[in-house]
Formats: structure tokens, C-alpha cells, sequence
């Protein structure tokens, strides 16, 4: 692939140029002088896959919507695809979110848009082991692949997701090329992009809003229907009148989302819906003490554990350029549903230079002089899917002192074993392609130079979690839904058990991981439980 | 060895509520609690001493020990990186570099019992091999965090990034079109 440095962008795309002619009502809270009350048909809180598409299913039908978002707007005009200002603007905690321990990385979405501002843009729909798990161990009702087909089918049309037509770049072509030569199976992945230029820049905002992310489609589509969006706002708690939820109770924050100014935002709302992600939507439960008789709020949270192999190539790979994601193997995911070991899904991340080094588990010349090498590096990376065997529960969201959230999630010996096994198959892919040297995400791995060799040091590896690099783009459960409420704490509905009028609708519901990049499991369910609170409503 | 055991276990209990990146309120006893150093927003005079040192050993083969110029510029880097996280995050890195910083909590986990300016490259090299290999988890989490700041603070420089072989992401130019007023406070 060629430069990409000598090409100039635009910014003619952007929809929020047109605000003011639109009539949109969007409000900075870092700016607000004084305390301000709203009065809605719904209030949601969060603007991601889940908020985004309650909002234009809801506000489309006449429904008065009111959207707020704790990080800031960020749109395509300042999109320049540097990775510390995306890395700064369009992530919770500036990337520094992690686990408890420390164990792991979590990158997670904060700003209009949520998490699809900045994913990769992979589609996949739930997989059916997956809701058969749900039907069958989890008490979901009304949520059988048949039952969620015209879901899927209506927001991939929304979000024109289609099986990526172009040649994969080198980085996914190496996935496919291993997987031939092994035998194992592969497919081209399924993206939500318009006009895609094959850049490779999703991970740092799309300069040129091709990805369909809620921030061009929905956001706008409720927008136009007269919903209101306040960002840089963070809600605190909800406002209850015995069991009736009433709204939110939020602070604004400074422009840097760092910090509060002190004014107070208070929305009233005949319904209440939470959809903050699998992370904040269990801290905003949690800080307004609802009922939990069962004590399971924030419990099961997963987090599709990733680890990772990189490798050097004699010829050009430049994975910093090119849709980042267009290959995935599912080849060792469902051997086993919820017994055996972890199943986990092949893919290959974007690596764009600060990015790439932070997946680097060493110091010294050890990560310089691979780095010199990115232009022909490959990196592969393997999904573990959490929650589905009794040894994988998952982690806890609790408070701290502070009523921020924590993600409590040691990496288990169950999922180690995976992390190993995964690495094998990782590494061994690498060299049948032609990798001069590959090496494991471990802090004593090195560059090996043959599959052989790479097999026999990753047996003597010492696996223990601050060892061994995993990290997390995908946070799911929480919050899980389904019929029996000791088991969940929402039905299927997405309807809170234990109160009236509050909602949750974002990947907190799911009471597994997904086995499979989230968005569309997230847009499809949401759209089914916004029809069906819209159907409650016009009763 | 028993005795050494014995701090090392005492010092996981502590340092695993100092490394919880949420625990803001707790401090570790004795830990210096000084402000800013002069031209940084975040990283504390004591913070500079102990990247000064540790910089050139996590950066070798791009920064040369006493190359300064390279050195002060990674510094400033890192201090915008910890603007650009979350306060709690923050705390949590500068009660790791606590750790570090303190004498005897820095001679028992990295082997460094003179003051950081005093260490060679081989010292600093010895002391995050120390950190590496430790069979404490809590000593592995500090040692991953705290080359991965210093390894992201140089990479996020541009003209570093450049060196990957990297070309550089294309150029975007905003022009924003004159409707574009912004509307009951729209920001964009």
C-alpha cells in the first residue's frame, strides 16, 4: 500500500456543520451558568449503540427524547486522525480505564457516539450458540434467532452493514493466508460504513463519516425529530417517588470532561432509560441504591479477554493503513459452548504507532527495534469468550469511595490456559505464513524464529496475569436480562425488575459475553426493546 | 530471606491498594506529597528523577543515557499523557512511582538503594528486570504500567511515530462551511 501522508481530507461531510440550519437542539453542559431542568417523554443516558438507537426509534414515533452524554461532541471536522488527541477526546479515561488490578486494558467510547465513534466498525449478528445459551440457561424468552431476524434486518439497513467488498490489507490477509494453509475455517467481515476510503482510521474518529457510527446516523436521525442533546454531562443518580423512577440527576463537567463546574442538570421523565454501557450503567444503579434483592447488579460483567501475537515480515504489511478489520476465523469458538475449555475468536487489530507499542509487553531493544519493523509487522488477536462456563464468571462493577466505578475482574486460570493455547495457534499462523520472527504478549517473550522454537518457550512461559498482556474492547453484562428475576435484574424487556418507568438498553443485558464483536448484537436488541416500549407507550 | 518475605508481603497489601487505580483517598505512609515540579502539570520533582533514570533503559536504542534534549522532551510528553487521563488513573500511577520513589520500598523492590540520579543504565536495566520477574503481581502490574507510559509518551510524539516506518495519517484540512453556527451552544 502507498502513503496515505500526501492525501488531504475535508471536512464537507460533516453533519454538524449543519446544526443551526437543522434546528437541532444540542447543548455544551461545560458552558451552562446556571442549573438546568428539562421535562421529557424519555430520557436516555448514554449515546452509543444502545442510546443512539432508543433515541431515533423513540423520537421518530413523537416521542419528546432527551439524550445525555458525559463526554464531549467530537465531530469529523476535528477528526484529524493524531492518535493523542482521539486517544484524549474519544475514550473513557483517556485509554487508562482498567481492571482492579490493573491486569487489564479497557478501551471503551466517551463521547457523542459512544464506543461506535471509535470501533472497528466488525458487524457480526449474536451468534446462535450464543441466544440458544440465553434460551436455555439464562431465562431469556422471546429472543430466538428467528424472533431477532428483522431486528438485525432493520439496522443493518439502517447502518448499510454489508460484507466488506475490498481486498483485506496485508494485516487480515495474513488471517486468511494461515487459515487456508491450516485448514481452519474463515469469512470476511461485515461493516457499517458509506463510502469507505480504506484509510484504517476508525479506532481515532472517521475523518471523512463514512463509518455509520451513531454519531452520523442515529444522533442526527433523532435529532431531526426534535430530541435534545446535552453532552459533557454526567449523571449521578435517578429521581425516584417510591417505586416510580422519575428521571436523572447529573452534574456538567468542564471541557475537558476531567473534572465538574458544579451546575446541576435534572431531567423529568415518564420513562427512564439507562444506556451508559456495561460499565456505568451498573455504577449509575448502584449509586441511586435501588433494589437488589439478589444482589445482582454489576455482577457477570465480561469483557472478551484479548491477548495478542506480533510478528515481522519480510515483505510490507503497513497494518496502520487499510480497513482494520475484514478477516475473522471463528475456527476455534464453538467447539464446546459451555463446557471444555475457553473458546475464542481470531481477528487483527489496527496499528497505528503509540497504539501498536502499548501491545508490546517489553522494554528496551526489545520494543525499539521491532518498532523500527511496524511497516512489516502483523499482529493477530484472539477473543476469549467469557461467561459461558461454570469457571468463567466474569467480574464485578463496584464503587469506589468516590461513587466511581471499578471493574474488579481477575484473569482466572480458566482463561490463562486459553491465553496460552491461543498463542500457539496465533503463532504457529504467523510462521506458515512466512513471519521471520513472532513473538507471544508475554513480558518474557521474545522474537522466536521458528514455529518450533516459539512452541517449546511458550511452553515454559510463566503464566500468571501481570505476565501475560490481555485487554478488553468489549464490555457486556451487568446487568442481565431475562425472565426470572433472581437470576437477572431487567425482563426481556429491558423493563428494571424492582422499579417502574426505568429501562436498560446497551450491552449491559447481554448475561454472556456475545462470542463476537458487540455493536450489532447491541443495535438489533435495543431496536427490538425500543419497539416494544414504543408499543407500551401508545397503549 | 524470610524477612525479606515478610516486607515484600507487607508491601503487596499496601502497594494493591495504591495500584487500584480508583483507591484516590488512600496514601501510602511516608510518601512524599510534594506538588508539580516546575514546568509540569502532574509528574513531582521526585517523578523526574526516577524517569530521567528509567527513560534511557526503557527507551534504549532510541535514547542514548545522557542525550537530555531527548530525554526532557519524552518527560513533558508523559506529563501532558497523565493531563490526558482520568484523576483516578493519575493517582493510582503516582502512588506506583511512590513506591519507586522511596528508599526503602525502592531498594526492596527494584534493588536500587542509592537515589535514582546515582543509577547507571545497567542499574535501571537490573531494576525493571527486577519488577518483570517478580513472583508479586502487584510489582509485574507497576512494572507494565509504568514502561507502557513511558514507551506511549514517546511513540505519541509524531516525528517519533515517524520512525516506525510509518508515513503519517493524511492531512485533514477542516473547513467548516458558514451555516455551521453553532446552536444553543453546539461546540463542534
Amino acid at each position: 500500500m502507498t502513503s496515505l501522508s500526501t492525501l488531504t481530507l475535508g471536512s464537507e461531510t460533516d453533519p454538524y456543520n449543519s446544526a443551526a440550519a437543522r434546528g437541532w437542539d444540542i447543548t455544551d453542559a461545560s458552558q451552562l451558568n446556571s442549573s438546568l431542568e428539562l421535562e421529557a417523554d424519555v430520557v436516555i443516558v448514554g449515546t452509543g449503540a444502545g442510546g443512539g438507537t432508543a433515541a431515533e426509534t423513540l423520537s421518530k414515533a413523537g416521542l419528546s427524547v432527551i439524550l445525555l452524554e458525559a463526554g464531549p461532541l467530537k465531530t469529523s471536522s476535528q477528526f484529524d486522525m493524531q492518535e493523542r488527541a482521539a486517544y484524549r477526546d474519544l475514550y473513557q479515561e483517556g485509554t487508562g480505564r482498567g481492571t482492579k488490578d490493573g491486569g487489564m486494558v479497557i478501551l471503551q467510547g466517551r463521547s457523542v457516539g459512544g464506543s461506535t465513534t471509535v470501533n472497528w466498525t466488525t458487524s457480526f449478528r449474536t451468534p446462535p450458540e450464543t441466544l440458544k445459551f440465553w434460551a436455555e440457561h439464562m431465562g431469556v424468552s422471546g429472543c430466538s434467532v428467528e424472533e431477532m431476524v428483522p431486528y438485525y434486518e432493520h439496522m443493518e439497513e439502517r447502518l448499510n452493514i454489508h460484507q466488506w467488498a475490498q481486498a483485506p490489507n496485508n494485516n487480515n490477509a495474513m488471517l486468511q493466508r494461515a487459515s487456508d494453509k491450516l485448514g481452519y475455517s474463515w469469512a470476511t467481515i461485515h461493516r457499517n460504513v458509506r463510502g469507505c476510503l480504506n484509510l484504517g482510521y476508525c479506532g481515532l474518529g472517521c475523518p471523512v463519516d463514512a463509518k455509520q457510527s451513531m454519531l452520523v446516523t442515529t444522533i442526527p436521525g433523532a435529532l431531526d425529530h426534535k430530541a435534545k442533546l446535552v453532552h459533557r454531562v454526567r449523571v449521578v443518580r435517578i429521581l425516584r417517588d417510591g417505586d416510580a423512577v422519575k428521571g436523572v440527576e447529573a452534574e456538567a463537567l468542564t471541557s475537558d470532561v476531567r473534572g465538574t463546574t458544579g451546575q446541576k442538570v435534572t431531567v423529568r421523565a415518564a420513562r427512564t432509560i439507562l444506556a451508559g454501557g456495561a460499565i456505568n450503567t451498573p455504577a449509575i444503579l448502584l449509586r441511586s441504591d435501588v433494589p437488589d434483592p439478589h444482589g445482582r447488579i454489576g455482577k457477570r460483567t465480561f469483557l472478551h479477554p484479548t491477548t495478542l501475537t506480533m510478528a515481522i515480515y519480510d515483505e510490507a504489511i503497513d497494518p496502520f493503513y487499510g480497513a482494520p478489520q475484514s478477516i475473522y476465523s471463528d475456527h476455534f469458538q464453538w467447539q464446546n459452548v459451555d463446557t471444555g475449555p475457553v473458546g475464542f475468536k481470531l481477528e487483527v487489530p489496527p496499528l497505528q504507532p503509540a497504539f501498536a507499542a502499548g501491545f508490546y509487553t517489553a522494554a528496551g531493544e526489545e520494543i525499539t527495534e521491532s518498532m523500527d519493523k511496524l511497516n512489516h509487522t502483523q499482529c493477530m488477536i484472539a477473543l476469549l469468550r467469557d461467561g459461558f462456563h461454570e469457571e468463567s464468571q466474569g467480574g464485578v462493577v463496584e464503587l469506589n469511595d468516590k461513587g466511581e466505578p471499578v471493574l474488579d475482574y481477575p484473569v482466572s486460570d480458566y482463561l490463562l490456559e486459553g491465553v496460552r493455547r491461543a498463542w500457539n495457534v496465533m503463532l504457529e499462523m504467523q510462521f506458515v505464513t512466512g513471519a521471520k520472527t513472532a513473538r507471544p504478549a508475554h513480558v518474557n517473550g521474545k522474537h522466536y524464529t521458528s514455529w518450533k522454537q516459539a512452541q517449546a518457550a511458550v511452553a515454559e512461559l510463566d503464566l500468571v496475569a501481570h505476565k501475560s498482556k490481555v485487554g478488553s474492547a468489549h464490555v457486556m453484562g451487568g446487568c442481565p436480562m431475562g425472565d426470572d428475576p433472581k437470576q437477572s435484574i431487567a425482563n426481556c424487556d429491558g423493563k428494571f425488575h424492582h422499579l417502574d418507568n426505568l429501562y436498560i438498553m446497551d450491552g449491559s443485558l447481554f448475561p454472556t459475553s456475545i462470542g463476537a464483536n458487540p455493536q450489532l448484537s447491541i443495535y438489533g436488541l435495543v431496536y427490538k426493546l425500543a419497539s416494544t416500549l414504543l408499543t407500551n407507550f401508545q397503549a | 530471606m524470610r524477612s525479606d518475605r515478610r516486607n515484600f508481603l507487607k508491601l503487596s497489601i499496601a502497594g494493591a491498594a495504591a495500584l487500584s487505580t480508583m483507591s484516590a483517598g488512600a496514601t501510602l505512609s511516608g510518601c512524599t506529597s510534594s506538588g508539580p515540579a516546575s514546568g509540569m502539570k502532574i509528574l513531582r520533582p521526585e517523578d523526574l528523577e526516577l524517569l530521567r533514570a528509567l527513560t534511557p533503559a526503557v527507551m534504549k536504542g532510541k535514547i542514548a543515557p545522557g542525550d537530555a534534549a531527548q530525554i526532557e522532551q519524552t518527560l513533558l510528553s508523559f506529563d501532558t499523557l497523565m493531563v490526558d487521563l482520568s484523576e483516578p488513573v493519575v493517582v493510582g500511577v503516582l502512588q506506583a512511582f511512590d513506591v519507586l520513589n522511596m528508599g526503602l520500598t525502592r531498594g526492596l523492590t527494584t534493588g536500587q538503594w542509592a537515589a535514582w540520579s546515582k543509577a547507571s543504565l545497567t542499574d535501571t536495566e537490573s531494576a525493571l528486570g527486577r519488577l518483570r520477574d517478580s513472583g508479586i503481581g502487584l510489582l509485574n502490574a507497576i512494572y507494565a504500567a509504568v514502561i507502557r507510559l513511558i514507551i506511549s509518551a514517546w511513540y505519541l510524539i509524531p516525528e517519533n511515530a515517524l520512525t516506525t516506518g510509518y508515513p503519517g495519517p493524511p492531512k485533514k484540512v477542516a473547513r467548516v462551511t458558514p451555516d455551521a453556527v453553532p446552536a444553543k451552544g453546539v461546540t463542534p
